[in-house]
């Protein structure tokens, strides 16, 4: 039995009786044992009660009860999705041993279709890094090359995928998070439009503009996975009440007539030259497959990286308010301390990444520096949006690559905070004008290092966006991660 | 010149559910934190989701308060760090790009001041404080989030009060006003909770919190306006700073040392979408409001013929209004009204007076019907009312036990007349060329029958037999 | 410039005791002027981009209870005897 197989072969196996839940769960966890000194994908596993819940799915099936869509296909959580049972950590020294007394809303749907969710996986700390370096817990590490880095956020998501630990994980994307580590492990990953997915139960790092995202190693896998979490929440008042899509029906319908735009600025200075060739053979393929590339120009882009930290770090610095260590959070006896003092002292376990973007936020919003940084930001973010409506007038999907560079070393950057920000440049337009945006592997590098592309669709239209993908992903033949 | 400014937090109490959850809104008597969720205890990943019938409350009292509503309604985060705020950051309102708060420049007027209201904004009541401890080693604090998330409305006035006495009255009419909406109780403790700012002419604004009942909002103005008015006389500036009022000592006391200059850092709470509020909603709304003030004032002067004076005292007084709607007839409101605001108003001024008067509606009407009818005089009247509302016995057994018939029987007045003349026989000689010796034997024939003689019948009679003598 | 003292005000702002000021001081002076570029965009009139709902569709007033496996929130936090949450003295 091969555990490297998408999520349609598992479906397929497991209902017509070729493998059993259970086996399939327990030869995960097995290779997850072994794997995971190398990779450092998982915070937490749970491993027990996901074999005992495989045990019982598979009895549902021999006596013929009603089972949910998803027949126990092994799913991983990026650790800042609560988890009723299991602790969720964010990988954060503030949460090490948080156990949320619920289930985010993505989860419940996930339990409720049968899913497995056999352990929590790790992230930058509150999701903030591209490179799951910023975690107390250690980097992960990119499974293609573990000298160099998953990308991230949602590394222990893109690596715990991609080195088959699971088949479909679910991250969170702020910036590019469940992207850049799509990208850099060479799997699927797609950040929703903004209200599409729920985001009760998401922990907030920068709550106006992240969304809950799922990654897989096929596009249908991610298309399966996001029929399962879509949709309005009555705990969410930012989900869209939109009818029920599905968006595995039709997904081989290919794209030809479409028009795609390609991103000027993304295309230039700064971008690796064997990620530019990648990109456009991405397009070259597009155009065989019958759709129609022209260039086209954002140039509200110039200002997009320092709108993105602006706004991010100002949310950040009101949501990690909340903290303060006193209903929850570790143990630390408040007797002889003054309110202030304890709280300052107890929120100095927040790593230094977290601090430098509370530190940023707190300066954007204070008073005298306002308008001359937050607003112009939210004029930015309103610019972009308007630009990119612009353009979605006249085609229908934007092509960039995924992320300007190839994988890094773990270390290489880790001291340059901008230059890490400024690797976001492509990813955080999806995030700030609130649409839909993908990332398929694309390429190997002549250092056999992923290349992923990413495409862009208006509000939406993640139905024809993953056409789009599955179309490009057909003309890719890419190898998986050998173990 | 004295400028007083209010800021007053009203609970939404007749609401069943919280602001932003599903935690019960009346937290009141429950064991610590029975009554949480994540959401009002600020648990991670938990999201604030608007109450619609918050939105529609705090809007009625926009609406009454005469305030503008905007088309796009939002909420923002006031960053701050307390005990008692589980996020450390308290969802508001606040105007920053553009009016967004739930109401703006109203204006109410109160004895024909107009009192401008800037702000009207819903948010959130943050949990309850307990200090337990003395010493300074062994204190602590304890954190109850019972309340934590509860719909309030806060309501900010221009500094148009000029003495504390309108300001009384004000608050009167506001907690009448909350009550009739049907959006609040304003007598449960801490439903209504005001702070103010006073300035006096050359004089600094002094903020006042702290204070813990209408009662002594007044009382702590009337201490702060005397403290800097002495400041002024003695020509010591007056800082601007915030004070504290002090209930056991009734004094106002300078906010501890240097309470730093806080920085809020607001920011949009997008976790809330902005919230479009049609013009045909605020139509509905307005249908389903009960009449305002101003609307009670017009009919009493317009439809019942009260006098305006009248009308201005007897509308803005819930009580009393209300009492005037279920007593008065077509024919006998100007009665009504007058007997309620020159005879009761000033017997029962509290809440707990008027809690205490046993009133029998249709006594009240019987009694105006027989002034009206001149079967009793206003003054007999007055002593009926009181024992009226005394008893709670109908009007007439109140006649009979006390004896207030009107006397306008010819044979028995023509008899007292009688009586009178006799007594006063250099009056009635005077009677035919002075009328105030005329007015003057009325008067002894009024007290010989401690007022119950009818005062027209009684003139008719002296008259006629004046002529005839 | 951001020095010293601008970090331990901004540490102030967000609660966290920063006990190594230098290690943002570079940093954070650095990622700012870099958010300086904002500057120039020009700003005349505001529209938010935030998502917009009709009155009609929010929550509706009801109440419900939150129960952990059937027990109160409050079981599943930090709590004392009374089920009061303790937090430090305030001066």
């Amino acid at each position: 039995m091969k555990i490297e197989i998408s999520a349609t072969e598992y479906l397929s196996l497991v209902r017509s009786g070729s493998i059993s839940v259970e086996e399939f769960i327990a030869k995960t966890l097995d290779h997850v044992h072994s794997i995971e000194p190398r990779l450092r994908a998982y915070i937490t596993l749970d491993a027990d009660n996901a074999l005992d819940k495989a045990r019982s799915i598979d009895k549902k099936m021999r006596t013929g009860e009603k089972v949910g869509s998803l027949l126990g296909i092994p799913v991983s959580i990026k650790d800042n999705i609560c988890t009723a049972g299991i602790r969720t950590t964010c990988a954060s020294r503030m949460l090490e041993n948080f156990v949320a007394p619920y289930d985010a809303t993505v989860v419940s749907r996930l339990r409720q279709e049968d899913a497995i969710i056999i352990g929590k996986v790790n992230l930058d700390e509150f999701a903030m890094g591209s490179t799951t370096e910023f975690s107390c817990f250690g980097p992960s590490r990119n499974p293609w090359n573990t000298d160099y880095v998953p990308g991230g956020s949602s590394g222990g998501s893109g690596v715990s995928v991609s080195a088959y630990e699971c088949i479909i994980s679910l991250g969170s994307d702020t910036g590019g998070s469940v992207r850049s580590p799509a990208s850099f492990c060479s799997v699927v990953g797609l950040k929703p439009t903004y209200g599409l997915v729920s985001r009760y139960g998401l922990i907030s790092y920068s709550n106006s503009i992240e969304q809950i995202g799922p990654l897989g190693r096929k596009v249908e896998d991610v298309a399966l996975a996001l029929n399962v979490i879509a949709g309005h929440d009555l705990r969410d008042g930012t989900t869209s009440s939109g009818a029920k899509i599905d968006y595995v029906a039709d997904i081989g319908d290919g794209i030809e007539g479409k028009k795609i735009g390609i991103i000027k600025q993304m295309m230039g200075e700064g971008v690796d030259g064997e990620v530019i060739s990648a990109t456009e053979s991405a397009i070259a393929r597009f155009q065989e497959l019958g759709a129609e590339c022209v260039p086209i120009s954002l140039d509200a882009v110039e200002h997009s990286v320092a709108a993105y930290y602006t706004i991010a770090s100002a949310e950040a610095s009101s949501n990690l308010a909340r903290y303060d260590n006193l209903r929850y959070g570790y143990d630390f006896a408040s007797e002889g301390y003054e309110f202030k003092a304890y709280v300052s002292k107890a929120r100095s376990r927040f790593g230094p990444e977290v601090t430098r973007r509370m530190l940023l936020g707190a300066f954007v919003l204070s008073a005298g520096y306002y308008g001359k940084y937050y607003l112009k930001a939210q004029k930015v973010r309103e610019m972009i949006k308007s630009q990119i409506e612009n353009a979605f007038n006249s085609v229908d999907f934007l092509v960039t690559p995924t992320m300007p560079i190839l994988p890094f070393r773990i270390g290489e950057k880790i001291e340059d905070p901008l230059t890490l920000y400024l690797l976001d440049i492509n990813t955080i337009t999806a995030n700030l004008a609130g649409i839909p945006a993908i990332s398929v592997p694309m390429a190997f590098s002549s250092s056999n290092l992923p290349i992923g592309i990413q495409i862009l669709a208006n509000s939406f239209e993640e139905k024809d966006l993953l056409k789009a993908a599955y179309a490009l992903e057909q003309t890719t033949n890419l190898p998986g991660v050998k173990i | 010149m004295t400028k007083i400014g209010l800021e007053i937090h009203c609970q939404l109490t007749k609401l069943r559910s919280k602001l932003f959850c599903n935690c019960r809104a009346n937290y009141r008597g429950l064991p610590p934190n029975s009554n949480i969720c994540p959401v009002c205890a600020g648990l991670p990943g938990s999201l604030p989701v608007l109450n619609k019938r918050a939105v529609e409350k705090a809007a009625m009292i926009a609406l009454a308060l005469g305030c503008e509503i905007p088309e796009r309604v939002s909420f923002f985060r006031k960053n701050y760090f307390y005990p008692d705020l589980p996020k450390n950051f308290q969802i508001t309102q606040y105007n920053a790009y553009g009016p967004t708060s739930i109401g703006s420049e109203g204006n109410v007027e109160i004895e024909g001041k107009v009192i401008r209201m800037r702000r009207i904004q819903l948010e959130e009541d943050p949990g309850r404080l307990v200090y337990e401890g003395s010493s300074e080693k062994t204190q602590l604090t304890l954190v109850d989030y019972n309340r934590a998330g509860t719909p309030l409305v806060e309501l900010v006035t221009e500094p148009d009060f000029e003495n504390p006495r309108q300001v009384r009255i004000f608050l009167n009419v506001l907690a009448d006003l909350v009550e009739n909406l049907g959006v609040s109780d304003p007598y449960l403790d801490g439903a209504m909770r005001v702070d103010g700012n006073v300035s006096v002419e050359g004089g600094n604004r002094v903020e006042i919190k702290n204070v813990g009942s209408f009662k002594d909002i007044e009382k702590a103005l009337n201490f702060e306006i005397t403290r800097q008015q002495s400041l002024v006389d003695r020509k010591i500036p007056v800082i601007a700073e915030t004070r504290h009022w002090d209930e056991a000592r009734k004094i106002t006391v300078s906010a501890r040392s240097k309470e730093e200059e806080q920085d809020y850092r607001y920011l949009p709470e997008s976790d809330i979408p902005v919230i479009i509020v049609s013009r045909e909603k605020i139509e509905n709304l307005r249908k389903q409001m009960p009449e305002s003030l101003a609307e009670k004032k017009d009919r009493y002067i317009k439809k019942l013929g009260i006098p305006a004076q009248v009308a201005e005292v007897l509308s803005s007084d819930k009580f009393y209004s209300d009492l005037f709607d279920k007593t008065h007839t077509e024919s006998n409101a100007r009665e009504v009204a007058n007997l309620i605001t020159t005879d009761l108003m000033g017997v029962a001024d509290t809440r707990e007076k008027k809690s205490e008067l046993k009133i029998d509606n249709k006594a009240i009407s019987d009694l105006a019907d027989a002034i009206v009818g001149n079967k009793l005089t206003r003054n007999s009247g007055k002593i009926a009312l009181l024992e009226l509302v005394k008893t709670g016995k109908s009007f007439s057994e109140v006649i009979s036990t006390l004896d207030l018939s009107n006397v306008s029987d010819i044979a028995t007045l023509e008899k007292i007349i009688g009586e009178v003349f006799k007594e006063e026989e250099k009056a009635v000689i005077e009677a035919n060329t002075n009328p105030d010796a005329v007015n003057y034997i009325v008067g002894r024939v009024m007290r010989k029958t401690k007022g119950k003689a009818d005062p027209s019948v009684t003139l008719e009679i002296i008259k006629k037999m004046i002529s005839i003598k | 410039m951001v020095d010293r003292k601008e970090i331990a005000h901004l540490g102030d702002l967000v609660k966290v005791e920063i006990d190594e000021p230098e290690k943002y001081i570079h940093q954070v002076d650095e990622i700012l002027k870099y958010f300086e570029g904002l500057d120039s965009v020009e700003f005349q009139s505001y529209k938010s981009v935030q998502k917009e709902i009709s009155y009609e569709d929010l929550r509706e007033d009801t109440c419900e209870e939150f129960l952990v496996d059937g027990k109160p929130l409050i079981e599943s936090l930090k709590r004392d005897q009374n089920n009061f949450v303790r937090a430090p003295k305030m001066i």
